[in-house]
């Protein structure tokens, strides 16, 4: 209905976001700043076991401490449906999800989670702790994937077999699932190939690493109303877990999201909410439940720890004619590994005309994962775009150069069974090809220190989804925005950028807010890159039912048809209602100014399940230097390319590139969980599991392209997760460049480049 | 996570806080440490003496050392910003004759300035970084009985070892985390302890040793003494240092390998030198073969050469003994001790 | 002369705060941050670590950046300590808190009261930092967003602002 040819006059560019003077003067509300009349203070019993069952807990002691509301456990919780669901970007079963909150007779990880206790303070909270009895009986631990494979492995859960597209198996495994694509025929493929490459990689398990620890304060009304306060991407993914494992009424469940302190895909699943619901219910105070940063790492959802193998062939000429892939990724204790999307996204920007690539879902002895930007993507691309580089190498051809001849178009199969549209992967790889940067000399060193450069293309598939948007037009001619999509990191001000470009008004005009499960429509969690996209998408339907409502308005003051109404929304005009019958003209303010008098409030209400949505290639470009006597990493220049389709707000998306770039150095270099040979974690805590500090991270420099992803309003693709995907392979394709030996193992810490290059 | 309840005393002399001292009543310094141990329930002292509240312990100068020369004195409770402000460290303040000039500190400086991060820096006293509790992540997992703090094994020596030591381990195998330390033993530095029986000095090579079988300890200060004052020794003139760590991240991290040299060097030949070495054994480490190699004939001193600095490096991991997993660092170290010589040059 | 042991009960303490003289009853238990949060609502001042490992709570204690998690509040007795709280006057911001919000030098904005407080402490010190300087002395304060370039740029073009 509405459409704008002409320039953007809001969208591209820099406002201040709408969130800034909250954010930089401190009085943004964040999960653990929550803080209600009465509250008590709840803290989470957490086994010191990997794996063991669980004989017996007694509260008794620790309800006998002065100053204990509540002690809450399993046994507080119904059963709950053995049923998976999608929740943010990962599927979840609520029947595990009720046994990952309260343990029932297993634990199944360090940190899993027992009892939980509301006390009048923390101290006397974490004393009550001390005193709940656990008996357990000690099972041997797997914490690798490989060894969890094995035939004769611990059982984490003796009834789970492994499901594929052949069945059930009969015999039970850790292997949760499996899946295969092939395409073509890959022994042949193999056979016409002159060169072949086969490697296999390992990465540790990561975490998100966002500053705010989980948080939630619940409190139920006299009316059986419970309301919880959480730090989370998706307000409604919340209300529909509280909901199956309180086996209780959305109705009468109202989740607040609060201002999100990083989230990174890890705050789609709920850890604390759930136990603080059933403490407030228990004690009849308002309860709140804040992780430490020691229970952050034990028991949210990292990203799998993995082994992988690729194995691709290529001609003379340049062109791949074969792949295989093996995939292995640690699901932690329940069933729900990204391998999926890591299979989806490995290779996807080139033309393999022969390939098999298999999946596994494995469970280990460590926290069940969640999604971390880009879920999966990351570790399969690491191992993807080395052997393409190797490749490229033993051809004697240019990494980029050989990429470029292989780039996936528009129209090509894809592994996974789908096709490419509009992808703009070779747009990307030119974009890498005449950056300064790549053509920028390097020199190489030929002492201790070595530097070199390396490429890494990546890929994230974006989503679409439930997103809701309502404007209400004011009196004095300003609007009010609810969104139902949780802001994470100045999705208000990008959606109320969409909402104002639409309408024709200045940013100022719109007045952005986050709505919460009772105020808003059905919005998905802010993740999968889909939340600029799906709830732009929203918020212009909404301005468009805006305008359309406004129409009949001015036509009822005009005493005119709607149809005799034009409204503009570009040019100097814009925000201009004309009436053809009179020549008259109203500004969109006076239009409101009458809204009383024709028919009372004016609404726009968005409401969209988008279900087509566009990826987003993108592509690193990292220098290195490597000191060859202490393995020391050092990054000297980085750059990050990506195609956003539409850029909103740039500040942001560059935000985003360097951002995800940030994240991609330290899985590349410093992070990685380790756990003792028991499966307890040894560095659950920031001092050993190292995220990069303003030193070690360069300046970043960024390329946006924006070739539009044509069936959204203003082409937006989808930024945030993309970013993360190529940087560990592009750092370990330098790592290469600068000192001849193939990395295979994520992070490369000192101590492994000095182990890959033999010395020890 | 909550710290359990104790009483507090805000000491005001030397005498009164060694008089309280005992094995439930320790003395509270930057607390960076002490405090991350109470929160981690690895140690609940029922009382704490603040020797913050000690101005003695604050004073930091040159005074009246040997009859030729000054050297610097250090209370306990000067901060690692404080030390790095002060004009002495910056080579910009005479402590002998002829070492007004930057590198004759250098050492110190550089190993203060590569410690934590600025606002612990800002927190963390020099007499408690030189008293930090080993970083070991078997050590700090309360989790986990291990032989330091009282239990029957070390869980590095065939655990998770790739940050333990490579020298002189057992059966405590945990690096000693400080870096000013390192730094203070190159320079020769001693340290005033103050105790129920009075005062005496000790040479911080002496001060450290390793894991001790009774007390479990890596010190030779007892549970009611104080360090109270640190004294570097006036460099000499031509006195030039270096300080080169490797650590996984570039702020905020502790030493994987680092070499602290304090040379004595006229022109390119090195007179005398110490070196000390840290993030390899249970305490600073003095490495007394690399110095007889640089040192060379007495008699016939030669410059330093590519050909002295190759033996130094290969006498540098002569006594190691590496874990299963952290063989790299005898490389790293060898890396460390080339870059910290080749500074020098 | 023997020395005074208070506690584990609570015991007072005033603290100067943001410029307020502020009288309080603690426990010698207590930190810095959880007397500012728990005790006095300044909530700018973040839990992230409780262990002086992330920065989130860093606040400025007698002139100097400190982790608030990592100090005691009995040891502040006396003590002028600026949080965020007291940078703004009302609507006009504080030319690092501007520049913070021209450079998009945050994202979600948890870490952003830790940077500033660093980041007005490092100017009010050296007003004219070097890059250099300005990623040393900002290295204590960990941004998993990554804005750190943009952090850069923000301290950098606050300090010109403040000649």
């Amino acid at each position: 209905m509405i459409t704008k040819t002409a320039e953007h006059t809001v969208i591209g560019t820099r406002p201040p976001r709408a969130d800034a003077f909250e954010k930089v003067v401190g009085k943004a509300v964040f999960g653990p700043d929550v803080n209600l009349p009465r509250m008590a203070y709840g803290r989470i019993l957490r086994s010191p076991h990997a794996h063991a069952r669980i004989v017996r807990i007694d509260p008794t002691r620790a309800e006998a401490l002065d100053g204990v509301y509540a002690v809450a456990t399993a046994a507080d919780l119904p059963e709950a449906a053995d049923r998976t669901e999608r929740v943010g970007e990962g599927n979840v079963n609520y029947k595990y999800m009720r046994d990952n909150t309260f343990a029932g007779d297993k634990v199944l990880y360090h940190g899993h989670p027992i009892a939980a206790v509301a006390a009048r303070t923390l101290q006397i909270a974490e004393q009550a702790l001390e005193l709940i009895d656990v008996e357990y009986e000690l099972l041997d631990p797997v914490l690798d994937v490989r060894q969890a494979m094995a035939a004769d492995a611990p059982l984490l859960h003796e009834g789970m077999h492994t499901r594929s597209l052949a069945g059930t198996a009969d015999t039970p495994s850790n292997v949760a699932s499996q899946f295969q694509f092939l395409q073509g025929d890959p022994e042949q493929g193999f056979a016409q190939a002159d060169v072949v490459v086969e490697r296999a990689f390992e990465t540790a398990m990561v975490h998100q690493g966002y500053i705010e620890p989980h948080a939630a304060t619940a409190a139920w009304d006299a009316d059986g109303t419970l309301t919880v306060y959480t730090t989370t991407q998706g307000a409604f993914d919340i209300r529909s877990q509280v909901h199956e494992l309180l086996g209780y009424p959305l109705s009468k469940i109202i989740v607040v999201p609060t201002e999100v302190g990083g989230a990174f895909g890890g705050k789609n699943v709920g850890y604390v909410e759930v136990p603080a619901a059933v403490l407030a219910r228990k004690s009849g105070r308002p309860v709140r439940v804040v992780m430490t940063r020691e229970e952050v790492f034990l028991a949210s959802g990292p990203s799998s720890g993995t082994w992988m193998r690729v194995k691709m062939g290529a001609t003379r000429e340049g062109r791949i004619t074969a792949a295989e892939v093996e995939l292995c990724y640690e699901a932690g204790a329940y069933p729900g590994s990204p391998v999926g999307a890591g299979a989806n996204c490995i290779l996807a920007g080139y033309d393999i005309p022969n390939a098999r690539l298999d999946g596994y879902d494995v469970v280990v002895n460590k926290p069940r994962v969640g999604a971390y930007r880009a879920p999966g993507a990351t570790q399969s691309t690491f191992a993807g775009e080395a052997v393409i580089d190797e490749l490229a190498e033993k051809l004697g051809l240019d990494p980029v150069e050989f990429r470029l001849r292989n780039i996936a178009t528009n129209g090509m199969p894809r592994l996974n069974g789908g096709f490419h549209e509009h992808i703009a992967a070779r747009e990307v790889m030119e974009a890498v090809r005449d950056h300064p940067h790549y053509n920028a000399p390097l020199e190489r060193g030929t002492g201790i220190l070595r530097r070199g450069r390396g490429v890494g293309l990546a890929y994230w598939g974006n989503w679409g989804a439930r997103s809701s948007v309502t404007l209400e037009v004011n009196a004095d001619g300003t609007v009010s925005m609810l969104m139902g999509s949780v802001d994470i990191t100045g999705t208000r001000t990008s959606i109320a950028m969409q909402a104002a470009e639409t309408l024709g008004l200045s940013l100022a005009h719109i007045n952005p807010a986050m709505g919460n499960t009772q105020t808003s429509g059905y919005s998905d969690a802010s993740g999968g890159s889909r939340t600029t996209m799906a709830t732009g998408v929203a918020a212009v339907k909404a301005a468009e039912e805006v305008i359309a409502k406004m129409h009949e308005r001015a036509a009822a003051i005009w005493v005119c048809e709607p149809e005799q109404v034009a409204y503009t929304n570009i040019g100097p005009d814009a925000g201009t209602f004309t009436c053809s019958r009179n020549d008259e003209t109203m500004t969109f303010a006076e239009v409101a100014a009458k809204l009383g008098g024709t028919g009372g409030a004016l609404r726009g209400q968005g409401d969209v399940n988008v279900r087509r949505w566009g990826g987003a290639f993108g592509a690193n470009i990292a220098d290195v230097e490597v000191d060859i006597e202490t393995g020391s990493v050092r990054l000297l220049r980085f750059t990050a390319v990506q195609n956003v389709g539409k850029a909103i707000r740039p500040g942001q998306v560059e935000g985003q590139l360097r951002g995800g770039a940030t994240q991609g150095i330290g899985w590349g270099l410093y992070e990685g969980y380790a756990y003792d040979g028991q499966g307890h974690m040894l560095n659950a805590n920031f001092l050993d599991y190292k995220l990069p500090t303003a030193l070690d991270v360069p300046a970043i420099e960024t390329e946006i392209l924006e070739i539009p992803w044509p069936e959204h309003p203003f082409g937006v693709r989808g930024v945030g997760e993309t970013p993360i995907v190529g940087p560990p392979a592009a750092i370990a394709n330098a790592v290469y460049d600068a000192i001849g030996v193939r990395q295979g193992f994520l992070p490369m810490t000192p101590a492994r480049i000095l182990e890959s290059m033999g010395i020890i | 996570m909550a710290i359990k309840p104790f009483a507090h005393g805000n000491a005001v002399t030397v005498a009164e806080a060694v008089e309280a001292l005992s094995a439930s009543c320790r003395p509270l310094a930057g607390g960076t440490d002490l405090l991350a141990m109470m929160k981690a329930d690895l140690t609940a002292p029922e009382s704490l003496v603040n020797l913050k509240t000690i101005p003695e312990l604050h004073e930091i100068g040159v005074v009246p050392d040997a009859e030729t020369t000054k050297g610097l004195r250090i209370g306990a409770m000067v901060t690692l910003s404080q030390l790095a402000a002060h004009p002495a460290v910056q080579g910009r303040q005479e402590l002998g004759r002829g070492s007004l000039t930057r590198s004759s500190m250098a050492v110190l400086h550089q190993a203060i300035l590569r410690t934590a991060s600025p606002q612990l820096r800002h927190m963390a006293t020099l007499g408690g970084n030189l008293l930090q509790e080993p970083r070991c992540w078997y050590y700090r997992n309360e989790l986990i009985p291990c032989w330091r703090k009282g239990g029957r094994l070390c869980y590095a020596y065939r655990g998770e070892n790739k940050r333990h030591v490579i020298l002189g381990g057992g059966p405590c195998y945990a690096v000693h985390p400080s870096d000013p330390a390192v730094a203070l033993l190159a320079m020769d530095a001693s340290l005033r302890i103050v105790g129920p029986a009075g005062e005496r000095t000790m040479s911080l090579a002496e001060f450290y040793h390793p894991p001790d079988r009774e007390t479990r300890t890596v010190t030779h200060l007892a549970i009611d003494e104080l360090i109270t004052e640190i004294r570097v020794p006036a460099p000499q003139a031509g006195t030039r240092g270096v300080y080169v760590k490797v650590a996984e991240r570039a702020a905020w991290d502790f030493a994987l390998a680092a070499v602290a040299i304090q040379a004595v060097m006229e022109g390119d030949t090195i007179r005398s030198c110490r070196v000390a070495l840290g993030g390899v054994a249970t305490i600073p480490w003095r490495a007394s073969q690399v110095e007889e190699v640089l040192m060379g004939q007495a008699s016939s001193p030669a410059p330093l050469s590519t050909a002295v600095i190759d033996r130094a490096v290969e006498a540098v991991v002569e006594d190691i003994r590496p874990l299963e997993h952290n063989g790299y660092k005898a490389d790293l170290l060898q890396g460390v001790l080339r870059e910290a010589l080749d500074q020098l040059r | 002369m023997s020395l005074e042991f208070r506690g584990p009960g609570v015991v007072p303490l005033t603290l100067y705060v943001n410029g307020h003289e502020t009288h309080l009853q603690v426990e010698p238990r207590q930190t810095l941050l959880s007397v500012l949060r728990e005790e006095l609502g300044l909530t700018e001042a973040k839990h992230g670590c409780g262990m002086g490992t992330c920065g989130a709570c860093t606040v400025i204690l007698d002139g100097q950046t400190v982790y608030g998690c990592l100090t005691l509040a009995i040891d502040c007795d006396g003590s002028e300590v600026r949080t965020l709280e007291g940078l703004a006057r009302g609507q006009e911001l504080h030319p690092v808190q501007q520049a913070f919000i021209e450079h998009d030098a945050y994202q979600c904005g948890f870490c952003t009261p830790g940077q500033i407080l660093s980041a007005v402490a490092l100017l009010e010190a050296n007003p004219r930092p070097t890059a250099e300087e300005v990623r040393q002395e900002m290295s204590g304060n960990l941004c998993r967003c990554g804005a750190y370039p943009n952090i850069l740029s923000a301290v950098l073009a606050a300090g010109e602002r403040e000649e």
